[in-house]
């Protein structure tokens, strides 16, 4: 061939893949310009086949109505294809799927769109690198003076983990929070920004792990990095969807002088910490109110925050408008609260025998069912494995036990440890078995707390020397599926495994279970009676929040890996079950199907 | 019985100007400003996330600075702390960093908490390590 022939060819390839790219993106553009706008009443009343809120509805029930794979087949389940996230962050995902097509929140604020069938990419948004949406609100804004800067490009630089957990959809938008204590809308057809806010300072310790939900057509956000002492305290935000301004905010404490201000004793606000509100509410358009739950106060022990008093709001479930951010009411599970014992967790919406009731269960395990009209209790279930306090199952009152309010330097062996019996890996309800699937990691501690400087910039959780021990109950096992009969509270059927639960529960019309364990094992078990139905292993530790969807009448079962997180998550498994080992790498997305006929 | 107390004497005199010996205690200076310095960039690479940009910790991810610090390690010895650093650090990748970015780490650790520096590097094969105790100053 000589040189002229080869500059033929050369032009031709070069034709050839200008042609390929201009159909590939075609293609990917002539999908999203076909996707439907997200209304209200689709997030409401969301199709089978799609799963729009973090949770799959509005009522964060993590149950799909699905039903081709079920209990008579799944053991046929196939990968049909998977998908490796940036491993820069801990992978917690909980993806979204809207006429077919898929939208990953992966670390450090990436969010890519897949074919939800095939898995091929259709774009992807990277912070500080994809370029605004021409005639946005962003694109008015000079780059540099964008809030948003490049992330962090190694797992353990940078803020919080990298944690992305939900991002919402809404109307043309997705819409995330960040770890620079910001709010981003991304255009859905292009992954281009619209518009981005911010609404805290990250240098005081500011951001975002949960992302935002849609209320009433409202974006509502609740912020983390609460601990350190500054002149202000956490909150929760309403914003416009459409332009990002800010409509009303509820701080998750009570300050000075308003409302449950003396719930403090005479703490000044700056020492006030605390009341995260590090996972994403529910809504009711019935009630038009969101539930958000908060954190526990910071320092973790009354001894070391210096008051002995309840603390409002923190550990609590908050009932807010979503128009003006008014607290209708709320309620404060663990007043006073004094070993990081969190509430924060999801609110499970659901109506029993017309009655509108809220589900949560926190570190504690205890199942706490609300009226979700009037914030009254209307049933308390202790699960059994605590030994910090007494709960009224009719009340909900709280009293410690005799010797566990911790003093400073005086060690206390309490179960659970500072992990929790639960924590942010979702319960899941199933309408089909009237019932709540319950992932639970079973330890306990020995426990000292420490003090901790009360100044400004001081606080945090204070200090705790801990040696972490394996549940008395529960021999080998670190792990367990609770499931627990609502509204009874009984012991329906339990799983166990050596490795604690690792992901949120994903309950099915087709009578299934699914959840994975930190020893990369994803299982279907059958939810009437828990039957192990079918297992599978992935690339590192089941991790994030499975979904179900389907596109073009084939059901899917998405479940994500993921490593980091709290550091706990992979502490407690190298001291208590040391033989087990995990890639260091590997959050991806790993998408099961029946075969096709 | 006096040749063996003049040998005694000599041995401690010997003993108190060796730099062996001298350099028994941990505000004596024990890490160099430089090694303090590369620990800083280590620590911004592989430890801020978890335990924050100001060290202060995280909501779950205690604080390496101050009285949060002393609780945890006071009277225990820099081996110790090195050991838990090399063996569990960081928390998801535990002895994935080489031998002198731990000791950079452990160096950049005692600058944020005040102990002065010296001339030296802090070594973790040194034998001192066992013997230098995490205490209060003076």
């Amino acid at each position: 061939m000589n040189c002229s022939s080869l500059h033929r060819v050369n032009k031709f390839y070069h034709f050839l893949m200008a042609c390929m790219l201009f159909i590939f993106s075609t293609m990917a553009f002539s999908q999203l310009s076909d996707i439907a706008p997200v209304t209200d009443d689709t997030l409401n009343n969301p199709l089978p086949g799609d799963w729009l809120s973090w949770r799959g509805n509005t009522a964060s029930w993590g149950y799909s109505s699905l039903s081709q794979i079920n209990t008579d087949n799944v053991d046929q389940l196939q990968l049909v294809w998977s998908w490796a996230m940036d491993d820069t962050g801990a992978g917690e995902a909980a993806p979204l799927v809207h006429d077919g097509v898929m939208f990953i929140p992966a670390p450090r604020g990436v969010i890519q769109a897949l074919n939800a069938a095939t898995g091929d990419l259709i774009w992807e948004y990277r912070p500080g690198i994809t370029e605004a949406l021409e005639g946005s609100i962003a694109a008015a804004v000079p780059a540099e003076e964008r809030v948003q800067s490049v992330m962090a490009a190694t797992a353990y630089a940078g803020v919080g983990r990298g944690v992305q957990k939900n991002i919402a959809i809404y109307g043309d938008k997705i819409y995330a929070a960040t770890e620079n204590a910001s709010i981003v809308a991304i255009d859905i057809r292009t992954g281009r920004l619209v518009w981005e806010t911010q609404t805290a300072n990250p240098e005081l310790g500011y951001f975002y792990v949960a992302g935002p939900i849609i209320a009433d057509g409202k974006l509502i956000t609740g912020i983390s990095g609460c601990g350190r002492y500054k002149e202000d305290v956490c909150f929760i935000t309403g914003h416009d969807s459409e332009s990002g301004e800010e409509l009303w905010r509820t701080s998750t404490v009570a300050r000075p002088g308003e409302p449950g201000g003396d719930t403090w004793d005479d703490l000044p606000l700056r020492f006030r910490a605390g009341s995260d509100a590090w996972i994403a509410g529910s809504y009711d358009p019935k009630t038009n109110l969101i539930y958000w739950g908060t954190a526990q106060a910071k320092p973790w022990a009354r001894a070391v925050r210096g008051t002995d008093a309840d603390a409002l709001y923190t550990n609590s479930t908050l009932a807010l408008n979503p128009d003006t951010g008014e607290m209708i009411w709320y309620y404060q599970h663990l007043p006073g609260e004094t070993q990081d014992m969190d509430e924060v967790f999801e609110n499970i919406l659901v109506d029993i025998d017309g009655r509108q009731s809220l589900f949560k269960m926190g570190k504690l395990g205890i199942l706490w069912e609300l009226d979700r009209v009037s914030g009254e209790v209307i049933k308390a279930t202790d699960i059994g494995y605590q030994n910090i306090v007494n709960v009224d199952p009719v009340t909900g009152s709280v009293r410690y036990r005799d010797g566990m309010i911790p003093r400073i330097g005086e060690q206390i062996d309490m179960c659970p440890s500072t992990s929790g019996f639960k924590s942010w890996r979702a319960m899941a309800y199933s309408p089909q078995t009237s019932a709540m699937y319950i992932p639970i990691t079973l330890n306990c501690e020995l426990a000292t707390f420490g003090p901790t400087e009360r100044e400004l910039g001081g606080g945090g959780t204070g200090p705790v020397r801990r040696i972490n021990y394996p549940h008395p109950d529960a021999g080998d096992n670190l792990g367990e599926l609770l499931v627990l009969d609502i509204p009874s509270g009984e012991v329906k059927w339990r799983f166990r495994s050596r490795a604690p639960v690792n992901t949120a529960a994903l309950t099915t019309g087709g009578g299934l279970v699914f959840f994975g364990d930190w020893d990369r094992k994803m299982y279907a078990l059958d939810a009437e009676n828990g039957e192990v139905l079918w297992q599978t292993r992935v690339t590192t530790s089941a991790q994030g929040f499975p979904i179900s969807y389907e596109v073009d009448g084939r059901q899917y079962i998405a479940l994500p890996s993921g490593t980091s997180g709290a550091s706990w998550a992979a502490s407690l498994p190298r001291q208590l079950a040391s033989e087990l080992k995990r890639p260091r790498n590997g959050n991806a997305m790993h998408v099961f199907a029946l075969p096709e006929k | 019985m006096g040749k063996f107390n003049f040998v005694i004497s000599l041995l401690l005199v010997c003993a108190s100007t060796s730099p062996l010996f001298a350099q028994t205690n941990i505000w004596d200076g024990v890490y160099s400003e430089e090694q303090a310095s590369r620990g800083q960039l280590a620590y911004r690479a592989n430890c801020e996330s978890c335990h924050g940009s100001n060290l202060g910790g995280n909501s779950n991810t205690p604080s390496l600075l101050g009285m949060s610090f002393m609780f945890i390690w006071e009277g225990r010895s820099l081996a110790e702390l090195y050991t838990k650093m090399r063996e569990n650090m960081p928390s998801d990748r535990p002895a994935s960093l080489g031998t002198e970015t731990y000791q950079d780490l452990l160096a950049f650790l005692l600058q944020v908490n005040n102990f002065p520096s010296g001339a030296q590097d802090l070594k973790a094969n040194s034998p001192t390590l066992e013997t230098l105790n995490i205490i209060p100053a003076p």
